[in-house]
């Protein structure tokens, strides 16, 4: 059974069990495949493909990017302007990848922290804390899109709907991660802001 | 000819329109949305910005309260550096010219 995040000196501590643990970096996993750079595709010439795996869009790359179909990772990687597409999208071609990234490196520092640990007790520090709760976040977004929550009376109501439930269906069940990850999150956030 | 001496004036009416566009500053928005916390749109102003606590409380009740709040303004390069960097920290920040 899981406890709240608590500051331990220069430590952030809390127990998870290994089902919640699992749960918990198995829904990171899913992130961190979903959000990661798609693989790059080699050219044949030495340079570009050198630029490609930095990230700096290719020369021939000048089109527009679009934004990616799947409303959760829409979400993850949202439009940078809206008022105008077209810097919009210039600003996607010169972010994306390099967002993405950072996404999947800051998902992978924090299913390490959780993973490297035996027992129930975990312990924290402050880098680690902060890439967890980063993740947290990206977790919750795309648990809160597929739930399809679009404002703050969506969420309220998933809320409501989750005391009452009596099935055990897949909405259910995403509901009450959400709603665990949302507590754990609140808990690690409010340690970390001292 | 007349037409010399209006081509000056022309040009010098050009360029106070261009001033006054580029002296407009350019702003980071930060949208409300559900998910989310208060807590954490706090932790994030006060970590990434290094606001105070209580400026970045009020920041977070703006965008609960009423939907989004300017967070940052400068110039276009360090609006969007701000914008990326907290889309990396999962809120949902855009850039655009002050309105």
């Amino acid at each position: 059974m899981a406890t709240a995040f608590k500051r331990k000196g220069e430590h952030f501590v809390a127990r998870l069990d290994d089902i919640e643990r699992e749960v918990v970096v198995g829904l990171m996993q899913q992130v961190l495949e979903l959000v990661e750079p798609e693989g790059v595709e080699a050219t044949g010439d030495a340079f570009e493909d050198l630029v490609a795996t930095i990230g700096v869009p290719r020369l021939d790359e000048a089109g527009p990017v679009e934004e990616p179909e799947d409303p959760a990772l829409a979400r993850l990687l949202p439009s940078g302007n809206r008022q105008d597409e077209a810097v919009a999208s210039e600003f996607r071609r010169l972010t994306e990848h390099g967002l993405r990234e950072r996404k999947a490196a800051n998902l992978e520092a924090a299913i390490d922290a959780l993973t490297g640990v035996t027992g129930d007790k975990l312990t924290l520090d402050r880098d680690q804390a902060q890439a967890v709760v980063v993740a947290l976040t990206d977790v919750r977004l795309v648990l809160g899109e597929r739930l399809g929550l679009r404002t703050d009376e969506d969420a309220d109501a998933l809320m409501e709907r989750l005391e009452q439930a009596g099935e055990h269906d897949i909405e259910t069940m995403l509901a009450a991660y959400y709603d665990f990850l949302t507590w754990l999150q609140e808990s690690l956030t409010l340690v970390l802001m001292g | 000819m007349e037409v010399v001496s209006i081509a000056p004036a022309e040009q010098e009416l050009t360029d106070l329109a261009e001033e006054s566009d580029l002296d407009r500053p350019w702003i980071t928005l930060v949208w409300n949305d559900p998910v989310n916390l208060m807590s954490y749109v706090t932790y994030v102003f006060q970590s990434y910005f290094g606001y105070s606590r209580e400026k970045a409380e009020k920041l977070m009740l703006d965008v609960h309260q009423k939907g989004r709040a300017v967070v940052s303004t400068g110039p276009r390069e360090k609006m969007e550096h701000d914008t990326e960097a907290l889309q990396g920290y999962g809120l949902w920040a855009t850039f655009q010219k002050d309105e």
